[in-house]
């Protein structure tokens, strides 16, 4: 099967999905007009909000830090995870960005993603092809022989997607329970609480944020906002634009696990991590929330509902953008964290993207302008 | 640099590349010179059958450029050209049916940069918008009526770059009646700036109702937010995945119809390849 015709089926599939959601839920609309406010209320004044939620990491008896590029983030994660140990992450484009996984492995440690998607990436190694459904240009008779060729797993190209699915889930469930970290994104972070929210339907990042002893969660600065409210609302309006609502799951974590059952006296951990770490990255968005225009590209809440509307997309897939941005979304951010202007070339400037998207962000407009400063520079 | 090049060239030709200016003003021939209220074609329709010719220079454009003079003779396909003139016509006589007297500039009409704009020359953009808008003002133009998208959004955003105080209408906003001249039922094709960006999606569907044509519509495929483009604002990037967009353009529109009508001559340009009965609206009305 190709391209064509997987993307033709994941959009025959989810954008009438959506319209579907947003017609039964309408204060989804009216969240997500909020959402646009808050957000920008933060990344006009980005800095100071950062300090804010560091701070109230740290008051929830969690750990926080600001990293400013990959190489620092790596080095931090690599100081946290250590050597020879066995590592779950659930799907974080910003880990992906950042090359975390990859760089803990060679350090010698076992890494696996844990969301299917992105676990199917991982034994391909190729790079995501959405946003949100990374394996979305896969079929499922080459989903067996990966399967079957990586792991040896006992499966054919006969397989049904739900015998491919609980193999997955059998092999996964034995390094959930014997992992030592987990390492997932976050959908929100709250500058007041310093609670983050994530949000899934497979169950994988409940499990990659409370069963192992360490939790690090590691995300953008753009995905600050003012209150925990705000942060349990970006987990709605993304899960509903994304498609799929509601979501299964909306995980919460404010620090470490803890109990006071013995005494009063509180101690940790009680069935959750000890240790929680939360590492807030730059890589060129501080610097993007600095520009009027670019400002706007940070206010993405990743729900992946542009790529199915963009017409460059639908015939390029992956390839339009610098992994993991893709689509639309992605040829804004493979400028603001790659600082590479090639992909906004290829905006046609269609401008299906502004209309569907939840935070109304004008992207052709941001788009003409990459391609302005890409021209300047070149 | 492209940009700078281009900007060249509307200095030295009027218009992205050289051209004939006599192949822009051809189809006009009772319209008078002198009125502050113009019909603009920003030689569009006349010279869109050229763009994959151009579009596929585009990279050599810089060497190339000593020899561009020679793009002087390089004409579109006189039944591309006696195409573009009969849409023109059309045009002029809907819209003098409909009350509207207007003038047009012949060989003087400038080019309204929207190619500057739309590959992100914004600096170039500005300058050249501005040389524009003075050309206009010193002609006495009050108000100019555009009859394709890209011309028309150009127009419509010299606001954000330069002072800029004429009225910009699209000829379909004048257009009150028209009657349908096709009984086969037709697949609107619609153009992105139309519809998205400059609101007259709705406009043109009016037109169309009230004409008596027939059209088929489907969510996935002509909805406001899923419809998509033909490829041409991307010909002069990657000429390669312009085509690709267009051919599964037209594949998803014959899936409703075989007969395509489109709104912009750079859709036509594009999506002709692929369809064998594709009509620009101001050919199925009068």
């Amino acid at each position: 099967m190709s391209w064509e015709i997987a993307i033709e089926r994941a959009i025959t599939n989810s954008v009438p999905k959506v319209y579907k959601i947003l017609e039964e839920y309408p204060y989804i609309l009216e969240l997500a007009k909020k959402l646009r406010e808050a957000k920008m209320k933060v990344l006009s004044n980005l800095e100071e909000y950062i300090e804010q939620t560091l701070n109230a990491v740290k008051r929830t008896g969690g750990n926080a830090y600001f990293v400013h590029d990959g190489n620092e983030a790596r080095e931090l994660v690599g100081k946290l995870v250590g050597k020879g140990k066995i590592v779950v992450m659930g799907k974080s484009m910003v880990a992906y960005e950042l090359g975390i996984r990859k760089y803990l492995i060679s350090l010698g440690n076992e890494v696996w993603e844990t969301d299917l998607g992105e676990f199917l990436i991982q034994l391909s190694d190729e790079p995501p092809s959405h946003i949100i459904a990374p394996a979305v240009h896969l079929t499922k008779e080459r989903i067996a022989k990966l399967l079957k060729e990586k792991l040896g797993f006992d499966v054919s190209e006969n397989s049904t997607h739900e015998e491919l699915a609980q193999k997955v889930r059998d092999f996964l469930r034995n390094k959930f329970f014997s992992a030592n970290i987990g390492i997932t994104g976050a959908n929100a972070v709250a500058a007041d609480t310093g609670s983050i929210v994530l949000v899934e339907n497979e169950g994988n990042i409940r499990m990659s944020t409370v069963i192992p002893l360490v939790h690090i969660a590691i995300t953008g600065v753009d995905k600050i906002v003012p209150t925990f409210h705000d942060a349990v609302i970006e987990a709605l309006v993304q899960a509903a634009y994304a498609g799929h609502y509601p979501p299964t799951y909306i995980n919460i974590t404010s620090g470490p696990s803890s109990t006071a059952d013995i005494e009063r006296k509180r101690v940790s951990p009680a069935q959750g991590p000890k240790e929680f770490h939360l590492i807030l990255v730059d890589n060129g968005r501080i610097e993007a929330s600095k520009d009027e225009i670019l400002r706007e590209a940070l206010l993405c809440i990743r729900c992946g509902r542009c790529h199915f509307h963009c017409p460059v997309y639908r015939v390029l897939g992956s390839a339009w953008g610098d992994p993991p941005y893709s689509g639309p979304m992605g040829a804004m951010w493979s400028y603001i964290v790659y600082k590479d202007p090639k992909p906004a070339m290829y905006c046609t400037h269609s401008g299906n993207c502004k209309d569907v998207c939840p935070m109304k962000i004008n992207i052709p407009k941001v788009l003409e302008y990459i391609k302005y400063l890409g021209n300047k520079s070149a | 640099m492209l940009g700078k090049l281009i900007y060249e060239n509307l200095q030295k030709y009027g218009f992205p590349y050289p051209v004939d200016k006599k192949i822009c003003s051809g189809w006009a021939k009772d319209i008078p010179k002198n009125s502050s209220t113009i019909i603009y074609t920003s030689c569009m329709h006349q010279t869109a059958s050229l763009s994959e010719f151009y579009s596929k220079l585009t990279p050599l454009a810089e060497k190339l450029s000593p020899f561009f003079f020679l793009g002087k003779l390089i004409r579109p396909k006189k039944e591309e050209l006696d195409r573009a003139y009969l849409i023109l016509n059309k045009i002029a006589n809907l819209l003098k049916k409909n009350g509207i007297e207007f003038g047009y500039l012949y060989e003087e009409e400038p080019y309204s940069g929207a190619i500057l704009l739309e590959l992100g020359y914004l600096d170039e953009f500005k300058s050249y918008a501005k040389q524009v808008y003075e050309f206009f003002k010193n002609k006495g133009i009050k108000k100019i009526i555009t009859v394709d998208p890209h011309t028309h959004h150009a127009l419509k955003r010299y606001s954000e770059f330069i002072q800029f105080d004429i009225e910009v209408v699209n000829y379909l906003e004048l257009i009150k009646d028209a009657k349908g001249l096709a009984n086969d039922i037709f697949v609107v094709h619609d153009s992105c700036l139309y519809s998205r960006f400059l609101n007259l999606r709705d406009t043109y569907r009016n037109i169309i109702n009230k004409s008596g044509i027939k059209i088929v519509e489907d969510e996935l495929i002509t909805g406001k937010d899923t419809a998509y483009c033909c490829g041409s604002p991307i010909k002069s990037v990657n000429p390669e995945l312009s085509e690709k967009i267009a051919k599964a353009r037209v594949e998803q529109l014959k899936r409703l119809s075989k007969n395509i009508l489109v709104v912009c001559p750079m859709c036509y340009a594009s999506l002709s390849k692929y369809a064998e009965n594709i009509k620009d609206l101001a050919e199925v009305i009068e």
